[in-house]
């Protein structure tokens, strides 16, 4: 099917392993082969489709073609609901982001591994796909099993089985898919026993004093690394270049300078008060004003930061 | 609703609209005001601000200091206080500027219909306070009186010189101003803190509202100031200053809190982010 794919000219992205890592990769022919099937997730946030690191946002925009993103695991697609609240809100909508989120299709892969920081269960999800994509897949002995998640979804399914030839699954297929995801729900639950959900964490890092933001910070190296790889981190900066273009470049908080006023105030100015920043965001902030997680586990800012700093462990301390 | 259906409604969220510099006004030594022509005329609600932008150098947020009632000419006053402000302030009548917005929430206006209104300015804050004193001399039937308290660094530093006594001259307004320090030249007002006009009662507490606009720093201890005089927190209209950059809801620069400034703001009820401690910072 997606030799098929490829083969038609479709711009298909899917996850391929790489020196032990695996990260979305645009699909060409024999790629195919190297495809990696419902594992955990990728390396990149799925947010990187829809939000490029760099990009002029002067002019109309123009819609990209068909894209057909193959891999998203739930954290990623859960993450999207609230980068939609953000950049498709009712006053101001970005165009570069809603045609790119028109113009894909999201197939997402349930989980049947996990990996050492995989902890969406906590926040109330399912290591599987569910609504924010459109198509899930599950790679069961040499064959895929689809099924539709959205309308897009659908007529998506419908099209492919017009290209190639299909067969309703097996019950016992899909009993081994629901068993399977169950299973690794389990696993993730078991990883992260004692770790407060949203709501919770919140309330104790308000809780939390400086002194003990203090601790935690020493280490950080305000490198960014946590924000960049974090599935719904959306904040930039805006920078000028002649004819009045504007770029659109990824930023985060946890650069010296990112509230700094011409003035000279800085609310953020000490690396204590930015990282507690980073925490009350996401857990505080984002819920009060969205209905959508701002953290939704997928444990990357864990796997990448290279002070070693767990924010697991950091609110764990609290419990 | 599916947002992923939605049409695009403004499209070219990002881009500017050009205005050409028609004067430049010297306020004080660090302020400076531009009076420019928009290409098009701009229409903005007392309060709310613009991104202005320097052709490939950058662009900052400025609440336009003119009349909201005048959309064929724009004016925005600019204190000289890092790299791209310095440049604003070298522009020439003639110069090319951009500008983006109007963004956020300005002066609920009608909510001072009826009630005596109490304005505390300090600084370059006195360039938003400009706009709304021309909305509510417009509006002067609607509201029982104004008085602006306005304090600047020295009498030198003060801004908007002639607007004060023509302000006085108008029924129902009124003006105090107060200099922190003497510096030698002509000053018949008071001198010390912008707080200090407080003392004297201005307003009937029973029946007013109270705006403050300035540095942080002024406008910390004016709310409380105007709280320990009995206005309730929700009577205290706060314009704050952060890092507004995208001026949509977006880019994260100017979070205080849950709020986005720039969109939720700048104009804030004391009641709407007190509960935040780093307001002030």
């Amino acid at each position: 099917m997606l030799i098929q794919l490829s083969e038609d000219g479709e711009i298909l992205y899917a996850p391929v392993r790489h020196n032990g890592a695996f990260d979305y990769k645009l699909i060409k022919g024999k790629d195919v082969e190297g495809i990696v099937y419902n594992e955990a997730k990728p390396a990149s946030p799925l947010k990187i489709f829809f939000l490029p690191i760099r990009l002029n946002v002067s002019g109309e925009a123009k819609p990209p073609g068909r894209t057909i993103i193959l891999g998203a695991t739930s954290c990623d697609i859960e993450g999207l609901k609230l980068l939609d609240t953000i950049y498709i809100d009712k006053d101001y909508t970005d165009e570069t982001y809603l045609s790119r989120r028109q113009n894909t299709i999201i197939i997402g892969t349930p989980c049947h591994k996990t990996a050492e920081n995989c902890h969406c269960t906590v926040y109330g999800l399912n290591p599987w796909p569910g609504s924010g994509s459109d198509v899930s897949l599950s790679s069961i002995d040499d064959s895929f099993i689809l099924s539709a998640l959205s309308e897009k979804g659908d007529n998506f399914i419908k099209e492919v089985r017009k290209r190639i030839n299909a067969e309703e699954p097996g019950k016992s297929d899909i009993e081994n898919i629901r068993n399977l995801n169950e299973s690794t729900a389990a696993e993730v639950s078991s990883m992260n026993d004692g770790l407060p959900g949203t709501k919770e964490t919140g309330s104790l890092i308000v809780k939390a004093n400086k002194e003990f933001w203090k601790k935690h910070s020493d280490k950080c190296v305000s490198c960014g690394a946590c924000s960049a790889i974090c599935p719904t981190c959306t904040c930039f900066l805006l920078i000028d270049r002649p004819g009045f273009e504007k770029i659109k470049q990824q930023d985060t908080c946890q650069y010296p300078a990112f509230e700094r006023v011409a003035g000279g105030e800085d609310p953020l100015r000490e690396l204590s008060v930015r990282f507690h920043n980073r925490y009350m965001c996401k857990y505080v902030w984002k819920p009060e004003r969205f209905e959508a997680l701002a953290c939704t586990g997928c444990g990357r800012c864990i796997d990448t930061c290279i002070a070693n700093i767990s924010k697991n462990e950091v609110i764990m301390e609290l419990t | 609703m599916n947002t992923l259906t939605k049409e695009i409604k403004v499209p070219g969220l990002y881009r500017v609209l050009k205005a050409t510099v028609d004067e430049i006004i010297e306020e004080s030594p660090l302020i400076k005001t531009l009076v420019m022509t928009p290409d098009e005329p701009f229409s903005f609600k007392t309060g709310e601000f613009i991104e202005l932008t320097l052709d490939g150098l950058g662009e900052a947020p400025f609440t336009p200091s003119s009349s909201p009632f005048i959309t064929e000419h724009l004016e925005v006053t600019i204190m000289k206080a890092g790299y791209l402000t310095e440049k604003f302030h070298n522009l020439q009548a003639g110069d090319i500027l951009g500008i983006r917005g109007p963004f956020g929430r300005g002066y609920p206006v009608d909510r001072f219909f009826g009630k005596e209104v109490l304005i505390v300015g300090g600084g370059c804050g006195l360039a938003p306070i400009r706009s709304l004193l021309y909305t509510l001399i417009e509006l002067k039937d609607k509201v029982k009186k104004v008085v602006l308290l306005y304090g600047s660094k020295t009498p030198t530093d003060c801004i908007y010189k002639p607007m004060f006594s023509k302000l006085n001259s108008i029924e129902k307004f009124e003006t105090h101003r107060s200099a922190d320090k003497a510096d030698g030249t002509e000053w018949d007002e008071s001198i010390g803190l912008v707080t200090k006009l407080l003392d004297k009662p201005r307003v009937n507490i029973d029946n007013a509202i109270a705006v403050v606009c300035g540095p942080p720093i002024m406008m910390k201890f004016a709310t409380l100031r105007l709280l320990e005089l009995g206005f309730s927190d929700d009577e205290i209209y706060l314009s704050m200053e952060k890092n507004m950059s995208c001026g949509l809801g977006k880019c994260g620069h100017c979070m205080m809190g849950e709020f986005f400034v720039c969109k939720d703001g700048p104009v804030f009820t004391y009641a709407e982010i007190k509960h935040n401690p780093e307001i002030w910072k």
